[in-house]
Order: C-alpha cells, then structure tokens, then sequence
C-alpha cells in the first residue's frame, strides 16, 4: 500500500510524537509498504492562529501523489487529522491540550474572554468533524481514549505502540531511581527529589533537560541533595539504555499523562516504575505490587515506596520481569497489522 | 464567562421551572450564571450572554420574551407551538394589533385574516382548536441569536420556519434517581403509563389493545397514572372493553415520590403521543432512568429513541394491531425486557447525564457569546493570505476555500 504519515512539526522542536511518527514510517517500509512523512509547521498561537494553522491541513490534497493514488492516510496528532483523505486513519497521541485537561490549569492557553473560550469550543468543533471522518479511530492510550469519548462522544480502539529501540538490559538493581523526562512542571521531577530530601539514602540520576531545570537544580541545592542528586542532561541512547540497566527502578509522575513511553523502556530493561495514582495514561501498565508501586502524589509516600524497593530487591526485579512481559507484547508487527487491518 | 439566565423557577410549579433547579447548580461549575429575577427585563450590567427559557405558557414565560425582545440571546424552545403564549402576549394585554401582525407575519393573508376571526369571536380561538397549524413560533425566533432544542425534530420544524442561525440539540437532563422502594401494583405483569388519560396519548388505542393481550394473559395489569382530561370518559371505556373490575389500575395526580416508586414498580413502560411538535417526555427520561422497556408511538422525538429502547408503534389505522403486538413480545419475552431495560438505562445514564448536559449546554453558550467573532477573524486571516497570493473573491479557488472552512465549522 502506499501509506501517508501525516504530522504537524514545530520546527527545532523534537518529541515523542515526532520520534514515533517517523518510527511509523520506517516500520511500515519494514513491512512492505510504500510509505512516506508528511509535516506542515505548526504554530498555535496567538489567538485565532490555532485555527487558521489547523485548517491548512484541510486545504492539502493527499488523493494522490506524482500521478499516483494515496491509498491510505495515518494521522497522529492534531491538527494534522484535519486532512481530508477518503481513507483516513487516524492513531491519536493526543488532542490539543490546552483546549482539554488542561483548560484552567497553569498549563492554559485560553482566558476567560468571550472570544478565547469561543476559540476553545472551535478547537472542539475541528475535532469532532476531523476525527468524526476517519475510517478507523485509535488511540495510543485507554487514557487518551477515555478523554476523546468524554471530549467528542467518539470512541477510539486502544492501539499502544512500542518504545524507542534502545539496547535495553537488566545490569543488576543499584541504588539510585532514575527519572527520565523532559524536565516541565507538568513532569512533577521536584515530587522525586522532595522524597529524596526526606530519606537520606536516596540518590536519583535525572535524565533529560527542559524550561524546569533552573529551578530543579535550586531546589537540589535547597535541600541539600548535593551529590545524591544528579542531573544527566541529554544522554546519548547508549547512556540511557546503561541509566536503565543499573538503576533500582524509574520514576514516572507526570500530571495525567496521555501514556508516556518510560513504563515501557523501564520494563524492558526489567526495572519497575514508581508512579502515582493521578499520572493517567502509565497506570495502565504500572500496577501497584505487580509492575510497580503506585502511590499518592507526596514525597513522604514516594520516599518510603522507594525505601521499600531498596530493602525489597527480588520484589522489585518481579516486579521489573513482570513489567517486561507486558511490554514484549507490544510490538510493531501486532501495531502495524491492527492500524492497516 | 458571566450569564444572564432567564427562567421560571421554583416555588413556580413549572416543568421549565424544575428543569432550571436542576441544570442551574450544574452550569455555574463552568459559568458565572445569575439568575435573573421574575419580571425583570434587563439583564445585569457586564453580561455576555443572555438566556432565555421560553415555554408556551404565558404565565411563566411573557416577561422572559419581553426581555428577549429588549436584548436577543440564546433561546431554549421547550415548545415548538408558541400560539398560547402569543396570544396571552398580545390579546391578554389587549393588543389586538399585535396577534394580527404575528398571525401575518407567519401565515400571511389567511392568518391575519383568521385572527380576525378570533378577534371578532366568529371561530374558535386557534390556540385551542387548532395551535399546531399556527405555531407563532417566529415571535421568539426573530430575537434569538442562537437556539437550544432537544430533539431533532424541533431542529428540523425550526428550519422549516426558516431559522437559520446556530441550533443546539442539548438532550433533556436526567433527575437523579430517589432512593425509594418500588410499588408494585398487581400480581402478574404490570404495565404502566405515566401522564395525563386522554385521546392525545393514545389512551384509548392503548385500552383495546391491552383488553386484546390480557384476554391471552389474565395475570397481567395495566397501571395508568395521571389525571384524566376532562370530557375524556375513562370508566365508560374500561366498561366497554371490559377491563374495569380487574386488569386496570387507574392513579390520578400523584406526587413526584410516588411517581418514581409507581413507575419503579412496572415492567414496561408505555408512552404514546398524537400529535407532537417534537416535545421530549419526563415520563420516557425517567422510566429510561429506571431500566424499563418503553412502548412508544413511532412520532418526533419518541422516534429518535434508538431501537432495542423502545418497541416504537406507527400512529396509523393499524396503531392499535401495532400495540397488541408490541405489549404482547414484551409481556412474553423476559429477556428482550431486560436487554431493553439495560439499553434504555445506558442511553439515561450517556446522554441525559446531568454533567454531560451542562458541558453541551456551556460549549453552546460561549460559542454564542464569542463564536462570531472568532469566525471573523478566522476569515479574515484566510481572505487576508488568499488576497495575498492573487485569489480573488468570487473565482473557484474563493468558493474551495469556503467550501473547506464551512466543512470544519469555521464559516462565520
């Protein structure tokens, strides 16, 4: 089949949702298909900007290309769903938050006027038309499924898909909890290192970087974790796949996430992920005494869950084994066969 | 966001009045929503967007279309027939002139001309004798910048009427269930029907043809719950068909308890109509709620009810072959009752959800306040960039981009 991959882009800005789009494309050439990226920047502010954006997806003409039918398209991401194509999939990462849950949060785009809450409902109304047309509806999480229904009334099939390809191992269970993530508020990275202050023998390496990080590494030196706090920064792909292999186990917190690919990459490295009861999309898969710990969003709570592990060792690699198990069923084939079936 | 609400409320023992009691509290989760005093026409300084109630009672409902009149606002149309209150609006107030002019402005010549009838008491008044001929409906859509609805069927008859600005269909919300034992009312199989007995809800139709299924099943009863409209001889009915020892229950007005632990009490629920204009039943809401099969007649919004909800009957001259065969499935099969009964709760609990109809009913109302405004600028921007690169208004390339803006809802 000659298959598009459509996505918006935010030119200089990388993510899971481009990392997954192109991996798409690369799988479905892996499985004999003809299949290509399709990217429009996409820039959603200020005020009707969102829209204006969004509909140029709609003036796209994807029936054919070079004289040659499109036989189906595979939209991600708003807007890029907004295409109009006669065989329209679409495997949803998510919609535009900030016309959703996170409406009224610190997270936010729209106020309180007449016209910015107006502009939020036609941000809905793009959905349900766009999304409404497509031939088949998916979405990457239960999480993210659920929302669309609550959203749209639309009902999506669960679709997960696999991490990143990382040469992912089991090197024993060390001593530190490894958090891997964009560092933004939303991620809740100051929730580790808080539990960290109160229990000190907890060491954390944190991975990854983002607009938090000034004042992740303050509270670091507040607190006095110098030298039980570590911040990795960007690591190379070898780098994280050895973070995973040593570490007791991962933390992944973030406020209702969509799913988040860090289970995944946690399990398959064995190790269970610690997470809370709010975090949305990872406790589909994180399972409290089974995968992982799950418990309330408090650093006293966090600090005794990974007190526990640490004292728990056959427990935790269980629980990581356990976590594998689900994550190896996850695989690019099954995905591939679902999303063209 | 902050609202103007217009609508009877209780201690006013209205339908609209309760239906606000119970939206109101829901709504001002996601609004700044004032209720506006009975009787006041203006609404209070720094609003965005009026609501306004309106119902065919002129009693409850004039001084909220007054105040449309003064400041046009979002309408909930909880009648599609407005005729009644029209006529309390005009001729209750001794204007004459004004029932004419609505008459014409509706119905041209020939209306202005039969309300000259009623003016000079030559015909029967119109709103009594024939008001769904003559709906009077535009005296309120005229003012309304957008509609809310809850059926499709009222949608459609507002189209026909040539309204053409934003329409809603917001389901009816759904009453919480009281907690409260049901009464059963016979010893075999019960059937209920909630409302007022009369020729328009089919109660006649509905005698013969249960008098029919309980000749086969003598265990079976049929519960009719409501007060009888005068001039509609029920005992001389029951008498005739034979049903008026055993077989049937007759309740009049009860109050709202009894009503749930009555209807939570049947195994079917009937719900008949002739004629409608689209209106939605509190009766069908709340025996959906409760999990009951319904037996409904196949007419406007009873005819939107999904199949495997309800068994839904033409209103024809097979209407009552129609109902025997209806009661009759459902008083034999057990498991179409309880497979109708668990969709019918499912469709309550889905679409009548209270929270559900809030959220609708706040997409509607800041889509109202802003959603012009956001379509202006959207257009704008587009015949701005369109401009831009040389496509002028009226060529095929104009008419595409049109064509797409209003297929994603963005055309002003």
């Amino acid at each position: 089949m000659r298959i598009a991959v459509v996505r918006p882009q935010v030119p200089f800005a990388r993510g899971g949702a481009e990392i997954m789009a192109d991996r798409l494309v690369e799988e479905l050439r892996l499985h004999d298909h003809e299949a290509d990226l399709v990217t429009v920047p996409f820039k959603w502010y200020p005020g009707t900007r969102v829209l204006t954006q969004a509909f140029l997806w709609r003036l796209l003409d994807l029936d054919e290309a070079d004289g040659r039918p499109i036989d189906l398209v595979v939209a991600t991401k708003f807007p890029s769903y907004l295409v109009r194509h006669r065989n329209k999939r679409v495997w949803l990462l998510h919609q535009f938050r900030q016309a959703y849950e996170l409406d009224g949060t610190g997270l936010a785009q729209f106020a309180d006027s007449s016209e910015e809450r107006a502009l939020r409902r036609k941000v809905h109304a793009l959905d349900r038309v766009a999304l409404g047309e497509a031939s088949r509806l998916f979405a990457t999480s239960r999480n993210v499924s659920d929302r669309l229904e609550r959203s749209t009334g639309l009902v999506a099939e669960v679709l997960p898909h696999p991490p990143q390809e990382l040469a992912y191992r089991c090197d024993g269970y060390g001593d530190f909890v490894l958090s891997v993530n964009r560092l933004d508020r939303a991620k809740r990275i100051d929730l580790l290192l808080e539990a960290a202050a109160l229990d000190p023998s907890l060491e954390v390496v944190i991975a990854g970087d983002g607009p938090d990080r000034a004042r992740l590494e303050e509270l670091v030196r507040a607190r006095g974790l110098d030298g039980r706090a570590r911040f990795a920064g960007r690591v190379s792909e070898e780098e994280l796949a050895e973070l995973y292999g040593r570490c007791l186990a991962v933390f992944y917190a973030p406020v209702d996430e969509d799913f988040g690919m860090v289970p995944f990459e946690a399990f398959l490295s064995e190790k269970p992920v610690l997470t809370t009861i709010d975090a949305g999309g990872p406790l589909e898969v994180v399972t409290n005494g089974r995968t992982g710990l799950v418990v309330s969003p408090e650093a006293a709570e966090l600090a005794r869950a990974a007190g526990w592990l640490r004292t728990h060792r056959d427990e935790a690699a269980a629980f990581g084994r356990a976590g594998k198990a689900i994550a190896e069923g996850v695989t690019w084939g099954r995905a591939i066969e679902r999303l063209l079936a | 966001m902050r609202v103007a609400y217009f609508s009877p409320m209780p201690p006013e023992r209205t339908g609209v009045a309760d239906y606000s009691a119970l939206l109101v509290p829901a709504l001002r989760e996601r609004l700044d929503v004032t209720v506006v005093r009975r009787g006041r026409k203006h609404a209070p300084r720094g609003t965005d967007v009026c609501l306004y109630h309106v119902g065919n009672n002129p009693d409850a409902h004039a001084w909220i279309v007054d105040a449309l009149r003064r400041r046009p606002g979002v309408v909930v149309l909880h009648d599609f027939v407005l005729h009644h209150l029209v006529a309390g609006m005009t001729i209750g107030r001794r204007d004459g002139h004004g029932y004419l002019d609505a008459m014409e402005r509706e119905h041209g010549v020939v209306g202005r001309l039969l309300a000259h009838g009623v003016l000079d008491k030559r015909i029967p008044p119109l709103w009594e004798s024939r008001p769904e001929d003559f709906p009077l409906v535009s005296f309120v859509l005229e003012h309304a910048t957008g509609l809310i609805v809850h059926s499709r069927t009222v949608r459609d008859l507002s189209r026909a009427a040539r309204y053409e600005r934003r329409v809603w269909v917001i389901p009816h919300p759904a009453w919480p269930v009281p907690e409260i034992a049901a009464e059963r009312r016979g010893p075999g199989l019960v059937v209920g029907c909630f409302g007022v007995v009369n020729s328009s809800k089919r109660i006649p139709e509905l005698l013969r043809a249960f008098a029919r299924v309980r000749a086969r099943h003598p265990e079976s009863t049929l519960l009719l719950v409501g007060p009888t409209s005068p001039g509609f001889d029920l005992d001389r009915r029951l008498q005739r068909l034979g049903l008026e020892d055993e077989g049937l229950i007759h309740e009049g007005w009860v109050d709202e308890r009894r009503l749930w632990a009555l209807m939570a009490g049947v195994d079917v629920c009937v719900n008949l109509r002739h004629p409608t204009m689209g209106e939605t039943s509190g009766s069908v809401i709340r025996s959906m709620l409760l999990g009951k099969p319904l037996v409904v007649s196949d007419v406007g919004w009873f005819s939107e009810l999904p199949v495997g909800v309800a068994l839904k009957v033409p209103v024809d001259e097979r209407e009552t072959d129609g109902l025997e065969a209806a009661l009759e499935l459902l008083v034999t099969r057990e498991h179409v009752r309880a497979e109708m009964g668990r969709a019918a709760f499912e469709l309550a609990r889905r679409d009548h959800d209270l929270e559900r109809v809030a959220e609708l009913y706040a997409a509607a109302l800041e889509e109202s306040a802003g959603g012009g405004a956001v379509s202006d600028a959207v257009l704008r921007e587009v015949s701005q960039a369109a401009a831009d690169v040389g496509i002028a208004p009226a060529t095929p390339e104009a008419s595409e981009l049109a064509k797409r803006l209003a297929e994603v809802d963005l055309a002003p």
